[in-house]
């Protein structure tokens, strides 16, 4: 949509897809495509990355920079995060929450530039929910054991085992759907508000409707509703995995 | 793509971003400022060691002068009373000298006066005795009566008393 036709109000229907194809290529005749989700990622990681060592290129001890201090508030706060809820041991566990909750706020935010968001494509979450559920077993087979592990899901009683099992596949799902469901029906209201007012500016021919409205209703469903995502989702994250974790110390 | 659907490519994509992302905040950020922080907390306990130690050599200066200037107090106070007892001693010995030579002067001139009361003597001697020749030259020389005789005993008596 052009500005002209911003401007005009372009009633051409409303448009709410998935993720479009850059490119596709054969690889030992499985076919990989390239989606539009995989090249966001990229430029987020190119950003985060080139932000990082901007942040934290020429660190001193005494009389800081303003970044520096940024950095070191940054860093601080998620280890105090990750030791509030899971506890000191998990300390290590800082560097993979601080950057699933970028990862995840950046591919949300990313649609204020009119870009598609990479969370409002179900495999995203799917993959971070099927990171957080492969640690949640990990520890707790390392926690229990395998049998201690395997023991658990005939707790307390024999019965309960196909609730068990249910209830240990239903969190990943929960966990990436929710996330999904919040970026991509933000992303749906936000389409279908657009449309709305261009319409309305379409019959009336002034593009007062279109400027305003829209920026507020995007602070809630992209800015706080990305932001909550991305802490829901950490904050599942840690405590499901700090759950596992029987020997953790509160 | 489908607006909901599930992608093997998507997913093993979305793995390694993650897997980048988490390095990225790894061995850029963390590990950059737990570096810095590490420094930084080495830094400040090292300062508060050089305080310390900086307190503890201080108070250890305080009481080594401490027990200097006590030493110092005593040793003055040895010294002084050293020198009192030399001084007593020397005052006593020179005392003790003077009573000494005293006592030597005062015998010397006993013996002295002795020596000449007996010189005095013998002298004394010598001129009655010459007297006494005398006195008989001139009672031969002279008939001698008793009022003569009277006379010059009182003569005699009389030079005597007009020597000595």
């Amino acid at each position: 949509m052009s500005i002209s036709d911003f401007l005009r109000g372009s009633p051409d229907g409303v448009d709410v897809s998935g993720p479009k194809i850059v490119c596709s290529f054969d690889v030992g005749g499985i076919t990989i495509h390239l989606t539009e989700t995989i090249v966001l990622s990229w430029i987020i990681i190119l950003a985060v990355t080139l932000l990082l060592l901007w942040l934290t290129s020429d660190l001193k001890t005494k009389d800081i920079s303003k970044k520096q201090a940024v950095a070191e508030w940054a860093v601080k706060t998620v280890y105090g995060l990750v030791e509030d809820t899971m506890g000191k041991r998990w300390r290590w566990f800082a560097p993979y929450i601080g950057a699933l909750f970028t990862f995840s706020i950046l591919g949300s935010l990313i649609s204020m530039l009119g870009l598609r968001s990479v969370t409002a494509d179900f495999n995203v979450p799917l993959t971070w929910a099927l990171i957080t559920f492969v640690l949640i077993h990990g520890t707790n087979i390392k926690t229990h054991g395998f049998g201690g592990y395997l023991k658990g899901y005939v707790d307390p009683v024999p019965v309960m085992l196909p609730i068990n099992i249910l209830s240990e596949v239903a969190t990943p799902v929960s966990m990436s759907l929710r996330h999904f469901g919040n970026v991509v029906s933000g992303m749906v209201i936000t389409s279908l508000l657009y449309y709305a007012l261009s319409v309305v500016t379409a019959k009336i021919g002034i593009a007062f409707m279109t400027i305003g409205i829209p920026a507020v209703l995007s602070l809630y469903f992209d800015l706080f509703s990305g932001f909550m995502q991305a802490f829901i989702f950490i904050m599942l994250t840690m405590v499901y995995i700090s759950n596992a974790d029987g020997n953790a110390e509160t | 793509m489908d607006f909901l659907s599930i992608d093997v490519g998507t997913i093993l994509f979305t793995l390694i971003n993650t897997g980048l992302i988490f390095l990225a905040f790894k061995l850029i950020l963390f590990k950059r400022i737990d570096a810095i922080l590490e420094q930084r907390q080495q830094e400040v306990d090292g300062t508060y060691q050089k305080a310390d130690a900086a307190l503890n050599a201080a108070n250890s200066d305080k009481e080594e002068y401490a027990q200097k200037i006590a030493g110092a107090k005593e040793e003055a106070d040895a010294i002084i009373k050293r020198a009192e007892k030399v001084a007593q001693k020397q005052g006593d010995s020179i005392l003790e000298k003077a009573r000494h030579e005293a006592q030597a002067v005062r015998e010397k001139a006993t013996l002295e006066t002795e020596r000449e009361k007996s010189l005095a003597k013998a002298e004394l001697q010598g001129e009655i005795s010459e007297l006494a020749m005398e006195l008989a030259e001139k009672i031969m020389e002279k008939e001698i009566n008793k009022a003569d005789h009277e006379r010059l005993i009182d003569d005699f008596i009389q030079n005597i008393g007009e020597q000595s």
